[in-house]
């Protein structure tokens, strides 16, 4: 029997694991999830391999139903549930959570104790709907846990937390750290101090595939013969404005790169909502 | 191998190398036997740290799982060196049927002066070869296009393109595998599937079942 049913998708909801490395050349995107240290988290509450799959949820709106008593971990966005994210405790048979979304934050990762029961394509569960891998999941879907209980006796814990300094708080993230992208020497000094000296706005015109940053334009040098492209690469095209490549992006690219964000940094700048801004600056 | 590509003299081990991001380096200036005989010869002796190699267009990306010293990378590409000259790779030609009904090729025809079917002689008559993939799975960058058919991608890209679309973008021709947006000149479509993910199930399918080209094929258009 599954552990839960997807009553509501809301803004977005899907499975979600360590992703696909492996099939670059052949122009298959990394995936995986978005926050891959709430992710990490949500596992590490229940015990649960790190590759073990997780449920990603966008902002608000998504409505699950417990079909049978269970454990769940919470990480990530603020997911105004009724349980709190960075949080493990165990849930009754016919409870609905409702994800209302918090004021900050973008991705809540829900985790099953031994992760949700999921066909791997490519060797992982993760979702990439734009081409076709993986289990898009609706309404009426019912999810299994690939184990009953949390990898940990449940006796007498009533929940478990994770500890204060390494939660996060989204709404206030720090200044994201840059490495020099592999074009940094084509772009101007000017471009180099205005990136991390300006304050930053995240576009809506942001997903799984790029985040797009509003901003003053930095000058912008020639376009160059198509590369490899990493998740947290800042691409500049035409207009001066950032393109942070993300997990589901493109694997080469023709527009320079000034930078690449710390893979720490990524974590926080995926969380980052429309409207907020945030600040950059160059490693060492 | 493909001759359309020029070639660079490479003499000193692979510099430039450069850090990019925390665990991938970035190899450039390679020709494309270079580029094949380094992918070799890394998989068949990797780091116990090594991900995976990714080709662009005259460049190498070495992805690691972890940081790795520099110093590390260097000498292991200097120890693998003397080990690439082996083997020849005979390429394989898939041939591509194309219905020629692009709703760009009047348009192409005029901008080049070429005719309709003008057009669709020289993208038929072409030698191609895969030169990467990427943008979408299973998206090739194909060489070999006629300097003649070279525009410059739209000035507008369409929201959506459908799959199996033939198209010319910059100095290249292309086939979208996938539903996606795409700027590039569409000329006419394929039955041909270039990515199967429905194959892709499992824990490691092999890639010849899932995608239908890949990097150094060589690629021929036929008039259906």
């Amino acid at each position: 029997m599954g552990v839960l049913e997807i009553l509501k998708i809301g803004m977005g909801l899907s499975l979600q694991d360590r992703g696909r490395p492996g099939w670059r050349r052949f122009g298959v995107p990394p995936g995986g999830a978005m926050d891959a240290y709430a992710a990490a988290w949500a596992n590490a509450l229940l015990n649960n391999s790190p590759d073990a799959p997780v449920l990603e949820l966008v902002l608000q709106g998504a409505q699950l139903k417990f079909l049978r008593d269970s454990w769940i971990a919470l990480a990530g966005a603020d997911p105004g549930c009724g349980i709190a994210a960075w949080t493990a405790e165990p849930v009754r048979a016919g409870r609905v959570l409702t994800f209302r979304g918090g004021r900050a934050g973008i991705w809540t990762y829900l985790a099953v104790p031994g992760g949700f029961a999921a066909e791997r394509w490519m060797g992982s569960a993760s979702v990439d709907a734009r081409n076709g891998l993986g289990e898009v999941l609706r309404p009426g879907d019912r999810l299994s846990a690939v184990a009953v209980g949390p990898a940990f006796g449940t006796d007498r814990v009533a929940r478990r937390l994770v500890p204060g300094k390494a939660c996060r708080d989204y709404a206030h993230p720090p200044v994201l750290e840059l490495l020099k992208g592999p074009q940094f020497e084509r772009f101007d000094r000017a471009a180099a101090q205005l990136l991390a000296g300006a304050t930053w706005t995240v576009s809506p015109r942001s997903d799984r595939t790029g985040f797009r940053l509003d901003g003053p334009a930095l000058p912008v040098p020639p376009s160059i013969p198509s590369e490899p492209v990493l998740p947290g690469s800042f691409q500049i095209p035409g207009n001066g404005q950032p393109i942070v490549t993300m997990r589901d992006g493109p694997t080469v690219g023709g527009y320079a790169k000034i930078a690449i964000v710390t893979e720490s940094g990524l974590d926080w700048l995926c969380q980052c909502q429309p409207g907020q801004q945030l600040r950059l600056q160059w490693a060492d | 191998m493909p001759n359309t590509e020029p070639v660079h003299q490479f003499e000193t081990h692979p510099k430039p190398i450069r850090p990019y991001g925390e665990r991938a380096f970035l190899l450039e200036n390679l020709n494309w036997s270079k580029r094949r005989r380094m992918v070799r010869a890394v998989e068949r002796e990797p780091l116990p740290q090594f991900e995976e190699a990714v080709m662009g267009h005259d460049n190498l990306l070495l992805i690691f799982r972890h940081p790795v010293p520099e110093a590390l990378v260097v000498r292991w590409l200097e120890q693998l060196a003397g080990q690439e000259a082996d083997g020849h790779v005979q390429a394989r030609t898939v041939e591509v049927p194309v219905r020629y009904d692009g709703i760009d090729l009047e348009a192409v025809a005029r901008e080049t002066g070429l005719g309709v079917r003008g057009v669709i002689d020289l993208h038929v008559r072409g030698e191609y070869w895969v030169r990467t993939m990427g943008f979408a799975p299973g998206f090739p960058y194909l060489d070999g296009l006629d300097p003649r058919l070279h525009l410059d991608r739209r000035a507008s890209p369409r929201d959506r393109i459908e799959p199996g679309s033939v198209a010319i973008g910059g100095p290249h021709a292309g086939i979208y595998p996938v539903a996606s947006p795409g700027g590039w000149h569409l000329l006419g479509r394929t039955e041909l599937r270039l990515f199967r993910p429905e194959r892709a199930r499992g824990e490691c399918g092999q890639p010849s079942g899932i995608f239908a080209l890949a990097p150094g094929d060589r690629v021929r258009f036929i008039e259906v």
